[in-house]
């Protein structure tokens, strides 16, 4: 049974108070709070440990490959992979999406496209190759932010190599409709690698349901720790690509002028990794998946809806659809005649409310839409209603500032 | 408006710590940016703006809305209030150099410049009850007189103190210094004060000091009672004298007969006649200074008498 004030004791820093006044945590599309289940895996690598991986035959090092095992096979249940090779250890989304840019063969004329909504972290490493001859298409949404198929469609073509994809948009919370999107590009011979970032915290995701070729995503958005990440691919898509990042733990031999590469996913991994990390992230996946992503979801929709509602008449304009529903876990709002960050602070200041404010990343989007960014307000299962409801308070005093 | 504000105010936090200083510098360039009318894009006065209203808003959400909806008319009171009171710091600076003090020529308050010497105090003197604060006149100087310097110095400089007063006793390391300055350019007279309703024993002690002076040690014997406040019993008199190795008996029976109880008498009289008042009160020439004074500020007045030739 879902209780949220029993999660809430997993967390270290929800029990904190700054000026006697609880944290009331609304930026968890940027970084998720922890759970003490995750802090103590991390710290009992380095308590009990602390050694090489892949390496090292001493009882130490070998106690390290059990765990890094033991948490890709978490993963793999996580995502429903095939096989634990699928996984590529990572240090983020932006490391996983940069890698497959880098790895992947390409040649002049070939497409990539993507959204009007990418995180910089899924725009540059495509602007990168534009002057090797690689075109990069881009696919403007519907007018309320919602995915436009028939645009979409109207891209694709035998020349389209891959489609590179926000699958929940951290700007507004639309996710976008994966299967659909990656049936398409299969049918024209494209390869589809998914940003997951901010979907795979929220919502039930299934590669081989999705048939995705490539997914990158966070550990740091969904109570795992900082630094680490996950490439997903296809077992023949990481064979196809050549090794990116190269260095110990990548080769199984090497001469003075050639190499013999390991298989997956050490292909991919190189030089020592962040074990605490992998352990860290293979906890925080069992500790979502203990949650359920159902309940995560329903819990998200129901303060979204009372944060939508509560929003209704203010001076506060939603970016993205109004319905509640098909935001997830994002209201993204635009203030009028005051600057987003204004009402981040003053909500900082006067509630201990964290909200994120800016371009959140995406500042093609605001530039193509003249504006200056959005004040947001991200959730996640551990938020309550008493907390939406004290933001909905808070921005109505805010609210009467405004001339 | 309150990017100044904050410039100033971080720049001088910054000089305590290397936190304040990103900001100083933030608003620095954010003042430079208006003053070259070009937008502030640092966002730091919409940053200040949000987070002082958020404060006040916690506390009472109409005192936040209200300075929220006028914060730039407020920003312009505390700027011209900031620029108004550097102003006035900058005229007390010069103040300072030119005159010694804060105030100008007239110096009867604190100078925060210059808290370590000056009087720094709102009675710099100890004076005597119910009488009005005019002196009308100057001092003479007599042959029995203690003194330092050459008689026919181009500058007479007589302090009328009470050793019993803490603020003639304040005053003496500024005595000290100015002789040492000085040296064989002025003549230096101490006469006596002597407020004893006020400070007991400062009859006595004066008296002493002129047993002492019968013997050659007067300034020696001042040092100590200057030295050691309160000291003023026969016996802690008499002992001083024995530290300085004076004939005792000579010594104990000159203050047991009171020998210079009118010389004593005279000098207090004399002082008191012409409008005297308080102690210390100098006489520099036909200059007047009541109070604990610093060096720099008697410095001013001496030098600008032995200009005169005199």
């Amino acid at each position: 049974m879902f209780d949220v004030y029993k999660i809430r004791e997993d967390f270290p820093v929800l029990k904190r108070t700054i000026d006697k006044k609880p944290i009331i945590y609304l930026d968890s599309a940027c970084m998720t709070l922890r759970p003490v289940q995750v802090i103590d895996k991390i710290r009992e690598y380095y308590e009990q440990y602390s050694a090489c991986g892949e390496r090292s035959i001493h009882k130490l090092g070998k106690g390290v490959d059990e765990e890094a095992e033991k948490a890709k096979k978490i993963l793999r249940k996580f995502l429903n992979a095939k096989r634990e090779e699928e996984i590529i250890f990572t240090k983020n989304t932006t490391e996983g999406i940069n890698l497959v840019a880098n790895a992947m063969e390409w040649k002049k004329e070939d497409v990539i496209v993507s959204s009007d909504k990418e995180h910089n972290s899924n725009l540059l490493p495509w602007q990168l190759l534009i002057p090797k001859g690689i075109r990069h298409l881009i696919v403007k949404s519907n007018p309320d932010n919602t995915f436009n198929l028939e645009a979409f469609e109207e891209k694709m073509n035998r020349d389209v190599k891959l489609v590179s994809m926000v699958h929940t948009s951290n700007l507004d919370g639309v996710t976008f409709p994966a299967k659909e999107i990656i049936k398409i590009s299969h049918d024209h011979g494209a390869k589809v690698l998914l940003d997951a970032a901010q979907s795979i915290p929220h919502l039930p995701i299934d590669v081989r349901k999705l048939d995705v070729d490539l997914m990158a995503f966070s550990g740091h958005k969904m109570v795992g720790p900082s630094g680490t990440g996950i490439l997903y691919g296809k077992k023949d898509m990481l064979e196809s690509m050549k090794p990116f990042m190269v260095g110990g733990g990548t080769v199984i031999d090497t001469h003075y002028q050639t190499a013999k590469f390991e298989e997956l996913p050490q292909k991919y991994e190189a030089g020592l990794q962040n074990y605490a990390g992998l352990m860290g992230l293979g906890e925080a996946a069992n500790y979502i998946m203990r949650i359920g992503k159902e309940n995560i979801e329903k819990q998200e929709k129901i303060l979204n809806s009372i944060i939508t509602k509560g929003m209704e008449g203010m001076k506060f304009r939603i970016i993205g659809p109004q319905d509640p529903e098909k935001r997830g876990s994002v209201v993204s709002f635009v203030p009028e005649k005051i600057s987003p960050h204004e009402v981040a602070m003053m909500a900082d200041e006067m509630e201990n409310i964290c909200l994120r404010s800016g371009a959140h990343c995406v500042h093609s989007w605001f530039n193509e839409h003249n504006l200056e960014g959005t004040t947001r307000a991200s959730l996640y299962f551990y938020n309550t209603k008493e907390e939406a409801e004290k933001l909905i308070e808070t921005l109505g005093k805010i609210n009467e500032l405004i001339k | 408006m309150i990017c100044l504000i904050a410039l100033i105010v971080f720049a001088v936090l910054g000089i305590f710590s290397a936190k304040y200083r990103t900001i100083a510098f933030e608003a620095f360039d954010c003042v430079f940016r208006r003053v070259t009318l070009r937008k502030c894009t640092s966002g730091l006065d919409k940053r200040l703006k949000s987070q002082i209203t958020g404060k006040l808003m916690k506390r009472h959400h109409g005192l936040g809305k209200a300075i929220y909806k006028n914060f730039e008319i407020i920003s312009w009171i505390f700027t011209i209030a900031l620029i108004l009171s550097l102003g006035y710091s900058a005229y007390s600076v010069y103040n300072l150099f030119a005159f010694g003090n804060c105030n100008g020529p007239i110096p009867d308050a604190f100078c925060v410049f210059d808290p370590f010497i000056s009087g720094g105090h709102e009675t710099a003197e100890c004076s005597i009850e119910g009488v009005a604060g005019e002196i009308t006149g100057i001092l003479n100087v007599h042959p029995d007189d203690p003194s330092i310097g050459p008689s026919d110095a181009k500058v007479t400089v007589i302090e009328a103190g009470c050793f019993g007063c803490p603020f003639t006793r304040q005053a003496f390391p500024m005595v000290k210094q100015m002789l040492d300055h000085y040296e064989d350019q002025i003549l230096f007279v101490y006469k006596d004060f002597p407020m004893s309703s006020a400070h007991p024993g400062a009859q006595e002690s004066a008296e002493a000091s002129h047993c002492a002076q019968e013997q050659g040690k007067y300034w020696e014997y001042q040092d100590l009672l200057f030295a050691n406040p309160g000291k003023t019993e026969f016996d802690d008199l008499v002992g001083f004298s024995k530290s300085l190795e004076l004939d005792s008996s000579q010594f104990s029976k000159c203050l047991s007969t009171r020998k210079y109880k009118s010389k004593v008498d005279a000098d207090f009289r004399e002082a008191f006649e012409i409008g005297v008042y308080g102690t210390p009160t100098f006489f520099i020439n036909d200059q007047v200074v009541v109070g604990p004074k610093s060096f720099n500020e008697l410095k001013l007045i001496i030098d600008s008498e032995l200009a005169k030739g005199g």
